[in-house]
C-alpha cells in the first residue's frame, strides 16, 4: 500500500496514542534492560604501546644475491605470531598473576585464548608496531601491556641472535662443504694431468692447428705435382714431334712442291675449261718445266754420295732444339718423383696426427669438465668465506647490542577504550531504543496486519467510498480515566528517566 | 413535532405523568444509566407518553456519558463527522425519508454506536424525526436506550398480529429520536425478516410520517442472510468497519453481500485520536 509520509506519520500518532500503554511499557523495559546491560558491561581498558621494529633479517644482508627475503605481510605477521605465541603468552601468564590460582593446563589455554583475543597487533607505517590490550582492570591493562612490549622486545632480540647465529652456522658449513668440494675437483684435475701429458689446455688447437697445415702442404705439393706432370706430357709430345737430326730444303724439294702446287691449280682449271684452254696448256707446260728440273737436280744429287755409303748429305745436321727438350724432359721426371715423395711424407705425417687426436680427445672433455667445476667451487667458496666473515662481525654487533633494531617507541599507557561502550551509550541507547522499537512494530503492525487500521486503506484496496472516518467518541468517564492514565504513564516515563540520569550521575561520579 | 403527537401529549397530561424511577435494578439487559422508566404504560396510552417524554430529555452529559452525540458537543469530532454523514445521505435522498441500513462487516465493529449515533444526528434537525430499529437480534442493542425493557419490541410484533406498530416505538430520551427493541425473542428468530410482515413494517414506518429517517441497526454482514434481505428493504446502506479490527477478507465478503447502487459507503469506526487534539 503506498502511504505518503503524512499519512505514516498521523497513522503512527495515532496508533501510538491507542497502543500507549504497550509504548510506555516497552520504553520502559528497553530503558531498564539497556540500563542493566550498562551498569554490568565490564569497564573497558585499552592499553596501547608502539614499538619500532627494523625487522631486516640478519639473513637478508648476510645472504644478498643469495637467498630471498621475506615479504611486509608475512614480517607483520610473524611478529603477531611472535607477540601472541606461547613462549610470550606463558610468561604474561606468570606475571600478570593469572597462574596464582594454579589453573590447569586446560583452563591456562584458555586464558591465553581469551588475552589473544583481547590483544591486537597492528602494524603502523612500515616498520612500527602497535600492540593493544584491553582489561577491565586498569593496573593490569598498563601492565600487560607494558610486558608485551619488553617480552617482545627480548623475544626478538634473542631470535636475531640466534639467527645470526644460525646464519653463520649455515654459512660457515657452506664454506666447509665447498672447500672440500674444491680440494676433491684440483686432486682429480691433477690426476688427469699426470695421466695423460697431452692433456693440458689448448692441445686439442694446437693439433688442429697442425693438422690443418699439414693439409695445406699436401694440397699445395699435389698441386706442383699436377704441374710437373703436365710440363713433363708436353715435353713428351714435343720431343716426339721433332726430328733427332734437321734435314736442310733441297732445290729439288722445292721443285716438288712447286709442281704440286701447279698441279693443284690445274685440276680446278680442268674442272671449268677444256684441255685446249690456253692457262691449262700454259700451266701443263709449266709443270712440265719443273719437273724437268727437278729430275736433273735428282741426278746432280745422286752423283755427289758418297762411296762408303756413310751418309754425308750437306743437308743433314744435329737438330739443337731436340737436344734442349730431352734436358727439359729429364729435369721434370726428377721434379715429379721429388713431389711424390714429399705427398707420401706429408700424408703419414697427417696419419701420425690424427691418430694422436684420437686419444687426446677423451680425456680432454674430462679435463674441461673438471676445470668448470673447480673454477666455480671457487668462485662460490670466496664468496662464501666473504660472507662468513660478515657473519661473524653481525655476532659481535649482536652481543654487544650494536645492531639492535627494536626499541619502545611509545610507552605503554592505558586508558578507557576509545571503541568501548560507555554507559551514558547505553542511556541513550535506551531511551531511542525504547521509542524507536515500539513505533517499529507499531509500523510493522500498521504495515502487515490483516485487520484495517487505515481508512484510505479500505477506499485503495476495496475500490469503495469511506463515507466517514469516526473517531473514538471519548465519554466524559473515559476521558477522566484517560487522564488518570496518561498522568500514570507520563509518571513513570518520568521515572524511568530519572532513573537513567540518576545512574548517569552515579556512575560518572564514579560510585558504580 | 407532528400535531398528532401535540394532541396526544395534552391527552396524556391530563392522564398523569409516568414515575421516574431508577431502574438499574430491573431486567438483566437494563443498562445500569437507564434512568427514563415509565412503569406502567396502556396500549392507547404508548404516542401519548412519547410525545411526553419530550420534555424528559436528557441532557448533553447524559448523553454523551452513554455514547451518544448531542448538538450541543459542536467542537468533538464524531458529532461533526455525523453531521457531515447526515447530510451526505440527505443529499443522496434527495430531502425524502429514507431507510438506511447499518450493518458491520462483523460483530464488535460498533454498527449499533454508528446506527445510534447516526439516528441521532438526523434528530438533531428540528425539522426531521428518526427512528432506530434494531434489528440486530444476535446482540441486540437498542433496548438500552428504552427505559422500560419489558416493553413491546420487534420479536413482539411478529408474534402477536394485534400489536399495532405505533406500540412498540418508544421514545429514548432524544428529542425526535424514537426506537424499536428487539423486544422478547424467541429462540430462533431467524424468520422474522423474510416474511411479508417485516417489509410491512419497513413500509409502514417509512408512510407513516414522511420527514422519518429510519435506521437499521442491522446484524453483522457475517450473517450474509439476514444483511441481504436487509438491504434489500433498506434505501441506502452502510457497512461499518472497525479500526483494527475488521479484516479486508470481511470487508470483502461484506461488500459482496450487498447491492452497489445501495451502498454509500464504509463508515471506518474508531480510528484512534488523541481527544485534545483537534
Amino acid at each position: 500500500m503506498q502511504m505518503y509520509p503524512e499519512q505514516i506519520a498521523n497513522a503512527l500518532i495515532n496508533e501510538s496514542f491507542q497502543s500507549r500503554r504497550l509504548i510506555v511499557g516497552a520504553f520502559v523495559i528497553v530503558n531498564v534492560v539497556m540500563l542493566t546491560a550498562g551498569l554490568l558491561w565490564p569497564k573497558s581498558y585499552t592499553g596501547s604501546t608502539s614499538i619500532i621494529v627494523d625487522e631486516k633479517s640478519i639473513m637478508e644482508p648476510l645472504m644478498k644475491g643469495a637467498a630471498v627475503a621475506t615479504e611486509t605481510a608475512d614480517r607483520n605477521r610473524n611478529v603477531r605470531e611472535v607477540i601472541l605465541g606461547r613462549s610470550i603468552m606463558g610468561k604474561v601468564l606468570e606475571r600478570a598473576g593469572w597462574l596464582a590460582d594454579h589453573p590447569t593446563a586446560l583452563e591456562q589455554e584458555g586464558r591465553i585464548e581469551q588475552i589473544k583475543a583481547r590483544t591486537t597487533v597492528t602494524p603502523v607505517g612500515r616498520d612500527v608496531i602497535k600492540i593493544e590490550y584491553r582489561d577491565s582492570d586498569e593496573k593490569r591493562t598498563l601492565f600487560v601491556t607494558k610486558t608485551f612490549a619488553d617480552l617482545f622486545i627480548q623475544e626478538m632480540i634473542a631470535q636475531k641472535e640466534s639467527d645470526t647465529r644460525s646464519a653463520f652456522d649455515f654459512i660457515d658449513k657452506q664454506a666447509q662443504e665447498y672447500q672440500q668440494k674444491l680440494t676433491a675437483a684440483e686432486d682429480e684435475l691433477r690426476q688427469l694431468r699426470s695421466s695423460n701429458l697431452d692433456a693440458r689446455p689448448g692441445t686439442d688447437i694446437e693439433l688442429s692447428a697442425r693438422l690443418i697445415a699439414l693439409n695445406t702442404r699436401i694440397e699445395n705439393t699435389t698441386t706442383e705435382l699436377r704441374e710437373a706432370e703436365m710440363k713433363h706430357a708436353s715435353l713428351e709430345r714435343q720431343v716426339n714431334g721433332e726430328a733427332e737430326v734437321t734435314v736442310l730444303a733441297t732445290r729439288e724439294a722445292q721443285f716438288r712442291a712447286r709442281i704440286a702446287e701447279l698441279q693443284a691449280k690445274l685440276d680446278t682449271l680442268r674442272l671449268t675449261f677444256l684441255d685446249t684452254h690456253p692457262d691449262i696448256v700454259q700451266l701443263k707446260h709449266q709443270i712440265q718445266d719443273l719437273r724437268a728440273e727437278a729430275s736433273a737436280q735428282r741426278e746432280r744429287r745422286d752423283k755427289a754420295k758418297p762411296s762408303d755409303g756413310v751418309e754425308t748429305d750437306e743437308t743433314v745436321v744435329n737438330n739443337p732444339v731436340y737436344q734442349q727438350l730431352r734436358r727439359e724432359l729429364s729435369q721434370s721426371r726428377l721434379t715429379i718423383d721429388t713431389l711424390k715423395a714429399r705427398i707420401a711424407e706429408a700424408q703419414r705425417l697427417l696419419q701420425e696426427e690424427v691418430n694422436r687426436g684420437k686419444g687426446l680427445h677423451s680425456g680432454d672433455a674430462r679435463l674441461v669438465e673438471l676445470t668448470r667445476d673447480h673454477q666455480i667451487n671457487r668462485e662460490i667458496y670466496q664468496d662464501l668465506l666473504h660472507r662468513r666473515e660478515r657473519a661473524r662481525v653481525s655476532i659481535n654487533m649482536d652481543s654487544d647490542r650494536q645492531s639492535s633494531s627494536f626499541r619502545i617507541l611509545d610507552p605503554a599507557t592505558a586508558s578507557f577504550s576509545p571503541n568501548a561502550p560507555r554507559f551514558w551509550q547505553f542511556m541513550l541507547g535506551g531511551m531511542v531504543l525504547g521509542v524507536l522499537i515500539p513505533v517499529g512494530l507499531l509500523f510493522t503492525r500498521l504495515q502487515f496486519d490483516p485487520r484495517v487500521r487505515l481508512a484510505t486503506a479500505i477506499s485503495e484496496r476495496h475500490k469503495v467510498l469511506v463515507a466517514a472516518v469516526v473517531p473514538h467518541l471519548w465519554s466524559p468517564r473515559e476521558l477522566t480515566g484517560l487522564r488518570k492514565e496518561l498522568a500514570i504513564l507520563a509518571l513513570v516515563v518520568t521515572a524511568t528517566l530519572a532513573l537513567s540520569a540518576t545512574l548517569s550521575v552515579v556512575r560518572f561520579l564514579g560510585v558504580l | 413535532m407532528s400535531k398528532i403527537e401535540k394532541a396526544l401529549k395534552k391527552a396524556g397530561e391530563d392522564r398523569g405523568k409516568p414515575q421516574l424511577v431508577a431502574a438499574a435494578a430491573k431486567a438483566g439487559r437494563t443498562a445500569p444509566w437507564t434512568a427514563l422508566v415509565g412503569q406502567q404504560i396502556e396500549p392507547l396510552e404508548t404516542i401519548s407518553r412519547m410525545a411526553e417524554s419530550e420534555h424528559k430529555l436528557l441532557g448533553a452529559e447524559e448523553l454523551w456519558a452513554r455514547g451518544i452525540i448531542h448538538p450541543e458537543q459542536n467542537k468533538e469530532p464524531a458529532v461533526q463527522v455525523f453531521r457531515e454523514l447526515r447530510t451526505k445521505i440527505n443529499q443522496q435522498s434527495q430531502g425524502q425519508n429514507a431507510v438506511i441500513l447499518v450493518a458491520a462487516v462483523s460483530r464488535g465493529n460498533g454498527a449499533s454506536f454508528i446506527a445510534r449515533n447516526l439516528a441521532a444526528a438526523f434528530a438533531f434537525d428540528s425539522a426531521k424525526t428518526a427512528l432506530l430499529v434494531d434489528c440486530n437480534l444476535g446482540n441486540p442493542s437498542v433496548h438500552q436506550l428504552i427505559p422500560n425493557a419489558s416493553l413491546p419490541g420487534l420479536a413482539d410484533y411478529f408474534e402477536n398480529p394485534e400489536i399495532a406498530v405505533s406500540k412498540i416505538i418508544h421514545p429514548v430520551g432524544i428529542a425526535r429520536l424514537r426506537a424499536i427493541a428487539t423486544g422478547r425473542l424467541r429462540e430462533n428468530p431467524a424468520e422474522y425478516f423474510v416474511s411479508m410482515k417485516m417489509r410491512r413494517l419497513i413500509e409502514s414506518l417509512r408512510e407513516r410520517y414522511r420527514d422519518r429517517f429510519i435506521v437499521l441497526d442491522g446484524p453483522p454482514m457475517s450473517d450474509i442472510a439476514d444483511a441481504r434481505i436487509l438491504s434489500e428493504l433498506s434505501d441506502y446502506v452502510l457497512v461499518v468497519a472497525r479500526h483494527g479490527r475488521a479484516t479486508n477478507a470481511q470487508i470483502e465478503s461484506g461488500l459482496s453481500a450487498i447491492s452497489s447502487s445501495k451502498l454509500l459507503g464504509i463508515v471506518f469506526n474508531d480510528e484512534p485520536r488523541i481527544p485534545w487534539l483537534r
